[in-house]
């Protein structure tokens, strides 16, 4: 663990202690190699937990979201070097250690094993997260956006604190691994369905669940592009990631306490696909799916199969790669336009071609297109659902189709038409960004050739 | 103000602290409260200004009321018991009457209206005097007292007092009066706990005194008392702004901030007790402190340019930062990796 853990928080003083000229090359380049070396979590052993210690341990589900979340930094990095070009170099320092700082935690998060260090750990990305988005955001209202965000998490996780500390005053420990192994202490009386409540409504607030997803999009919209990666990338990550790992705990009182998010989390499937539909703004566009595409890894996660851990686990990963790349491309397009609204930055193909093949990529692997893991997830989620109530096919199918009819959407607004008059000259997209691209969808395409490694149990 | 005068003020001070503190017998106790008491009045009302002498007139008011109800009490214990001992506490009455006395020292709801109009009245270095050093004897007497006070008035004085600490705090634009909430709402954080675990309340004292001291400082360096000049500050002391930022997030009890650790361990002592429900309200009302918090974190820093400045910039400043600030900071944003150690040890 400390092998990722230590070079990342080195990290802090080579951004800080860089040379002016190569403060972006240095930072960006260790990132990608603590990355590279990151990969090694990925192997497969024969044991439950790799590097068990105490404290931490990564398992197969963690695994591929630590990769993950290891793969982010290098390419939130690099997303964010145009935006800061003209700040002084004080404040990119300072930007890019805010970006650090919140690495550790999230590696400290995704592999921790004891439940108060993950709590701690959720917890500390909201500092960092918050200065990201209400710091370096660009209209006024980043900080009401900030305010949303940091109630709407702390609101619902003081509740799982105080249950956590309960269920370590009754079992002793919080370990998760010792946890597993133990009878579920919470039983079906009132305080076990509070307590049980306590604990997933944290990371339904996180995931988010539809309705209480409204400082999703706002967040989304205010933040910076490394803070719209980060949280549709990882943070989203840490609240599927929080409910595998409680309804683990939790025994049989899950198959009570699943049916209001089971409802909430299909219905908001669709309901946001549709809201996609409608929507004029495309960053908030993409929030919006993502948080559909969150439904689908929360109904998954609760029904507790292997089929549907393994379903929830490949769709994380892949929208977590696939809506971040969006997040950059809907970027690049901001940065040379500086509007987000659909009708004004249309028909960008012939101005931007190499781009419009990044757009439709993303947008393929967005709506499920065949062989991606995306369409790989959304089947074993859809086929586990079904086998869990066959009614469910109706929603799960309904949401598959407005999904890809919102990328269709979004595909043809912003790349196909005519051009508007009003564009008549923009900066060419440059390799900074076809870089950028290249690392979001390279992952992708080779997970389609070995999608074991991130199906986390089977 | 004369250095003769601040010198023998300070010396009371410390002298009047320690007697208390060390006291066993209760008019030793209650001589200490009163030397404290008459030797901050000088210091409440050294600028001369009206606001400054009616807060050190309002403070000797409040704390000459609350000392000769601390000797009643004391008085009729020892009218009961025959003793004077502050450890032996029985008379049911007379813990009453003590809690009633300590809660307005230490301004805990529904004792709490003077603290933020004395607060306001002083300039910020006794304003952090007034909600530490000032604080700290009444801390101690409630320490000694803790087995005999009577836990669900104090659970309730402690409820009230965070929710008003909190909600009041919201209205406030002056940086004293949110600070002197703040403090208002930690009282009650520290009374929830103190029959239960006494030391860990002692504990978060210290870590309130730490995380409040540097807040203080901070605004002592920029001479900041109200928001609007707080929105101007940034161009004297760019950097203590951002570590003030943390402060305040710390005081506002966020992980993974020192301040998360009392917040943390009380929680876990208030649900070992069985009180999982006091445990919930009370960390909820923590979300009201939070707002104000999170409203002077913006004012101090994320507001920054290159967003729109309408406002007037401050150039000059005419003070180095104490190092102490930087001490103080620094221990009150980091000290939550530490929490087994000092778990331990307390």
């Amino acid at each position: 663990m400390l092998k990722i853990i230590i070079p990342t928080i080195m990290l802090l003083p080579t951004a800080l202690l860089s040379p002016k000229n190569l403060i972006w090359t240095n930072t960006t380049t260790h990132s990608l190699l603590i990355a590279a070396i990151s990969l090694q979590w990925l192997h497969p052993t024969y044991f439950p937990h790799k590097n068990l210690s105490q404290w931490a341990g990564v398992d197969q589900i963690s695994a591929p979201l630590l990769v993950l979340s290891c793969w982010l930094l290098p390419l939130m990095l690099m997303a964010s070097q145009n935006h800061l070009q003209q700040e002084p170099m004080v404040r990119k320092r300072i930007f890019i250690t805010t970006l650090i700082t919140i690495q550790p935690f999230i590696i400290l998060a995704f592999s921790a094993t004891e439940v108060i260090l993950f709590y701690i750990s959720f917890e500390a990305t909201l500092i960092p997260t918050l200065i990201l988005i209400t710091r370096w955001g660009n209209q006024p209202e980043r900080l009401s956006a900030g305010i949303y965000l940091l109630f709407y998490t702390l609101i619902s996780s003081l509740p799982l604190l105080v249950t956590l500390l309960h269920l370590h005053t009754q079992t002793g420990t919080l370990h998760l691994p010792t946890l597993e192994l133990m009878h579920p202490s919470l039983t079906l009386s009132w305080t076990g369905t509070l307590s049980g409540l306590a604990l997933l409504m944290t990371f339904m607030v996180k995931a988010p669940l539809y309705g209480l997803h409204l400082w999703l999009p706002k967040a989304h919209v205010e933040a910076p592009i490394a803070g719209s990666m980060l949280l549709a990338a990882l943070l989203l990550k840490l609240g599927g990631y929080g409910i595998m790992r409680v309804t683990m705990l939790m025994g049989p009182l899950t198959s009570y306490l699943c049916f209001p998010f089971m409802t909430l989390a299909l219905w908001g499937a669709l309901m946001t696909s549709s809201i996609c539909l409608r929507q004029t703004d495309l960053k908030s566009l993409i929030a919006y799916s993502s948080v559909s595409h969150m439904g689908l890894v929360i109904a998954a996660s609760m029904i507790q199969t292997d089929w549907s851990f393994s379903g929830a686990m490949i769709l994380m990963i892949s929208h977590g790669l696939t809506s971040s790349m969006l997040f950059c491309l809907a970027n690049t397009n901001y940065e040379r336009t500086h509007s987000r609204i659909l009708l004004l930055t249309r028909g960008l193909q012939p101005l931007l071609p190499l781009m419009s093949t990044w757009w439709l990529l993303a947008n393929l692997t967005n709506m499920a297109l065949p062989p991606t893991t995306n369409l790989m997830a959304e089947l074993t989620i859809m086929t586990a659902l079904f086998n869990w109530s066959m009614p469910t096919i109706i929603l799960t199918g309904l949401a598959t189709l407005l999904t890809a009819s919102y990328t269709l959407f979004m595909l043809l607004m912003t790349q196909r038409g005519t051009s508007p008059s009003y564009i008549t000259s923009i900066p060419n997209s440059n390799t900074r960004e076809h870089l950028l691209m290249t690392l979001h969808i390279l992952p992708m395409l080779l997970l389609m050739l070995k999608p074991e490694l991130i199906s986390g149990t089977i | 103000m004369n250095p003769h005068a601040k010198l023998i003020c300070t010396l009371s001070l410390i002298t009047g602290s320690t007697i208390t503190i060390s006291s066993n017998h209760w008019v030793m106790a209650w001589t200490g409260l009163e030397i404290n008491t008459l030797a901050i009045i000088p210091l409440i009302s050294k600028s001369h200004h009206p606001r400054a002498v009616e807060a050190s007139i309002k403070y000797f008011l409040v704390q000459a009321a609350a000392s000769a109800l601390l000797l009643f009490s004391s008085m009729s214990n020892a009218w009961t018991t025959g003793q004077w001992d502050i450890t032996q506490l029985t008379n049911p009455t007379s813990c009453l009457l003590l809690t009633a006395a300590i809660a307005i020292k230490l301004g805990l709801a529904p004792f709490h209206f003077w603290f933020p109009e004395v607060l306001q009245g002083t300039s910020l270095t006794t304003a952090l005097l007034l909600s530490t050093v000032m604080k700290f004897p009444p801390m101690t007497i409630l320490f000694m007292t803790s087995s005999s006070l009577n836990p669900t008035m104090l659970t309730t004085l402690a409820l009230i007092s965070a929710t008003l600490g909190g909600w009041m705090g919201l209205n406030q634009t002056q940086t004293r009066k949110i600070l002197a909430f703040s403090s208002i709402s930690h009282m009650g954080w520290m009374a929830v706990i103190i029959i239960y675990d006494p030391k860990l309340s002692i504990l978060t004292f210290y870590l309130y005194v730490l995380m409040t001291a540097a807040v203080f400082l901070s605004l002592n360096t920029t001479k900041t008392l109200k928001l609007s000049t707080m929105m101007t500050s940034w161009t004297k002391t760019p950097v203590l702004n951002a570590t003030l930022m943390l402060a305040l997030l710390s005081l506002a009890g966020l992980p993974p901030l020192t301040g998360f650790m009392p917040k943390w361990l009380i929680l876990q002592e208030l649900t070992k007790q069985e009180m999982t429900v006091t445990a919930v309200i009370i960390s909820m009302l923590s979300l009201l402190g939070l707002f104000f918090y999170l409203r002077l974190a913006y004012y101090a820093t994320i507001t920054l340019p290159p967003n729109s400045a309408n406002h007037m910039k401050q150039w000059h400043i005419n003070k180095h930062t104490n190092p102490m600030t930087a001490i103080l900071t620094s221990l009150s944003t980091t000290l939550l990796p530490l929490s087994p150690m000092m778990l331990t040890s307390i």
